[in-house]
C-alpha cells in the first residue's frame, strides 16, 4: 500500500442496516494533492461513503484506508487520529448548535490543542476569507443556509485538513455563493489538499488534478 | 491548557444554557443530601442519648444471710474481680431500709427493729463497652456462681428493648440512607441525561471531528462532581445554620466532625461522577 494515498478503497462491500446492499466491489484510489469528484443521483450511497471514510460505518468486506491506515471496527484511536486530519462538509458534517460561529470554526484546532493566539489569527483569516466576521458571535440558528455552508468551509480549512469531504457542495447555496466555493474548492486543490466531492451534479468549471467518478449500483464507474 | 479551557467553557455552556435543569438538579440534590444529613444528625444524636441512657444501668447482687458481715469484703473483692466491672458498692441491710424508706416515704419495716429482713447487697456499675444485653448476661451468670450470692437483678429486658429498638431505627436509618443516595444519584444522571439529549447533535458532530468520547464527556462528569460536593456542602451549612438559630435545652444536638463532613462531601461529589457517568454513559458507548 502506498503511503502517498490518501484513500484506498479495495473491494470494499457494504450492507445498510436493513441488510440491502450499498456497496459492491467498490475501489477507488487517491492521491495525494488530488480530487475525486463522485457524482450519482439520490439514495446512491454518497453520504454512505462519506461515512466509510470517515470510520462512522464499516466495510463488510474489502479494506478501506485513509491516510495509508486501515479502518476498521474496534480501531477507535486511529479512527480518532484520522478524523481530526479530515474536514467534513455538508452531509453527515453540520455545525455544533451550541457553538458560535467562531467556536465552530476553531474547534478543529481545539482537538489539536494549538495555542490561543493560534487559534485567533487562523480564525480571523477564516473569517475574513469567508466574509464571516460580523457573524463570528452567532450562534448555526441563526446563520443563513449560505452562511451556515460558509462556516463549514472555513472550518473544514482551518486546521490544513490535508484531506478534505464535501457532501453535496452546491446544497443551499445561490449560483452566485456556488461560483465563489468553487473558486475557494479550486484555490484548495491548487494548495495541495486532497478533496473527495460528492454530488449529485459536476462542479460548474475544472477543478484541477481532479479524477470524476460516478457511482452506480454500489460501484465506481 | 487549550482543552482546559474548552472543557471549562462547556461546562459553563451546560449550566448556562441549561440554567431551569442544572438548578432543578441542584435543588433536588441540596434537599436529597439535607434529609440525608437529617437522619445523620438524628442518629448520631439517638446514639449519645441510648449511651447515656445505657450508663444509667446498674447490677444489684444480693447477698445470702448466710454469709457473715466479715466475709462481705472478700466477696467484694471477688465481685470487683469479675470483667466489666467498673465501680463497685457495698450496700449494708441499714442503707437499703434508708433506701426503701426514702422510696415509699414511709419506713415499712417500723416494728421489725431487730430483724432486718433486707438483704446486703453490692451495686456494679460497668464500663461502656460491657453493656450490651449478651456480655450483660454472662456477666450475670458468672456474678450468679459466685459462693455468698442469693440473686443478681439487673433490667435485663428493658435493655434488650432498647437494643432492639435501637437495631430497628439503624436498620430503618440505613435502608433510607441508601434510598437517599440512590434517589440522588438517579434524579442527578436524569438531569445530566436530559442535558445530553439536548446536544446530542453537536455531540456526533465533535466526533466526527475527531474528539474523543471522553473529551465530549468530561464537562459532565466535572459538572456531577461539581453538584454532588457543592449540594452536600450547602446541605450541611443549612444544618449548621439550623442549629444555631434552634436551641434544644433537654439534650445536645451531635453534629458529625468537620473532618466526617468534608469526606462525607467527597464522596457526594465522587457520587456526582458517577451520575454523570450514568447520564454519558451512551455517549460513551
Amino acid at each position: 500500500m502506498s503511503s502517498k494515498l490518501v484513500i484506498e478503497l479495495d473491494n470494499v462491500y457494504m450492507t445498510s442496516d436493513r441488510g440491502d446492499e450499498v456497496f459492491r466491489d467498490l475501489n477507488l484510489k487517491l492521491e495525494a494533492g488530488r480530487t475525486a469528484v463522485i457524482t450519482g443521483p439520490a439514495g446512491s450511497g454518497k453520504s454512505s461513503l462519506a461515512e466509510l471514510l470517515v470510520g462512522e460505518r464499516f466495510a463488510d468486506d474489502g479494506s478501506v484506508a485513509i491516510f495509508g491506515e486501515i479502518i476498521k471496527p474496534g480501531r477507535k484511536r486511529l479512527i480518532k487520529k484520522i478524523r481530526k486530519k479530515i474536514g467534513g462538509i455538508g452531509g453527515i458534517f453540520s455545525l455544533i448548535p451550541s457553538f458560535t460561529v467562531a467556536e465552530n470554526i476553531t474547534f478543529p484546532l481545539v482537538l489539536t490543542a494549538e495555542s490561543k493566539a493560534v487559534r485567533r489569527d487562523r480564525l480571523l483569516k477564516m473569517l475574513t476569507e469567508f466574509s464571516l466576521l460580523k457573524q463570528a458571535s452567532e450562534f448555526p440558528h441563526r446563520l443563513t443556509r449560505v452562511e451556515n455552508s460558509l462556516v463549514q468551509f472555513a472550518r473544514a480549512s482551518i486546521a490544513n485538513q490535508p484531506l478534505i469531504i464535501i457532501d453535496e457542495p452546491s446544497a443551499g447555496l445561490d449560483r452566485k455563493t456556488y461560483q465563489r466555493i468553487f473558486e475557494y474548492l479550486v484555490k484548495l486543490s491548487l494548495s495541495g489538499r486532497s478533496m473527495v466531492i460528492l454530488g449529485s451534479e459536476t462542479p460548474p468549471g475544472e477543478i484541477p488534478n481532479t479524477d470524476s467518478y460516478r457511482l452506480e449500483q454500489g460501484t465506481l464507474v | 491548557m487549550t482543552r482546559i479551557s474548552h472543557l471549562l467553557r462547556e461546562i459553563a455552556r451546560n449550566l448556562y444554557r441549561n440554567p431551569g435543569t442544572a438548578f432543578s438538579s441542584f435543588l433536588s440534590l441540596t434537599l436529597l443530601f439535607l434529609l440525608f444529613d437529617l437522619f445523620w444528625v438524628a442518629a448520631g444524636t439517638s446514639d449519645v442519648f441510648y449511651r447515656d441512657l445505657l450508663s444509667d444501668i446498674r447490677m444489684e447482687v444480693f447477698l445470702n444471710e448466710e454469709v457473715t458481715d466479715s466475709l462481705v469484703p472478700d466477696m467484694e473483692f471477688r465481685v470487683a474481680q469479675v470483667q466489666g466491672v467498673q465501680a463497685i458498692e457495698r450496700v449494708t441491710k441499714e442503707q437499703a431500709r434508708e433506701e426503701l424508706s426514702r422510696l415509699v416515704g414511709t419506713d415499712l419495716l417500723a416494728g421489725y427493729d431487730t430483724t432486718n429482713p433486707l438483704p446486703r447487697s453490692f451495686i456494679l456499675s460497668f464500663a461502656p463497652e460491657y453493656l450490651n444485653s449478651s456480655v450483660m448476661e454472662s456477666i450475670e451468670e458468672e456474678v450468679a456462681g459466685l459462693e455468698g450470692v442469693s440473686e443478681v437483678y439487673y433490667g435485663h429486658r428493658w435493655l434488650r428493648k432498647a437494643e432492639s429498638a435501637r437495631a430497628i431505627i439503624l436498620r430503618t436509618g440505613m435502608v433510607l440512607g441508601a434510598l437517599i443516595l440512590l434517589t440522588a444519584l438517579v434524579s442527578s444522571a436524569n438531569n445530566i441525561r436530559w442535558m445530553t439529549r439536548a446536544r446530542a447533535a453537536g455531540f456526533q458532530q465533535m466526533r466526527l471531528l475527531g474528539a474523543g468520547k471522553l473529551f465530549v464527556a468530561f464537562p459532565f462528569l466535572v459538572e456531577g462532581f461539581l453538584m454532588g460536593g457543592i449540594s452536600a456542602a450547602v446541605g450541611w451549612a443549612l444544618i449548621y445554620f439550623g442549629r444555631q438559630k434552634i436551641a434544644f435545652s433537654q439534650f445536645e444536638i451531635i453534629v458529625p466532625t468537620t473532618n466526617e463532613i468534608v469526606i462525607f462531601c467527597c464522596a457526594t461529589a465522587l457520587l456526582g461522577v458517577i451520575s454523570g457517568y450514568f447520564g454519558v454513559r451512551k455517549l460513551l458507548k
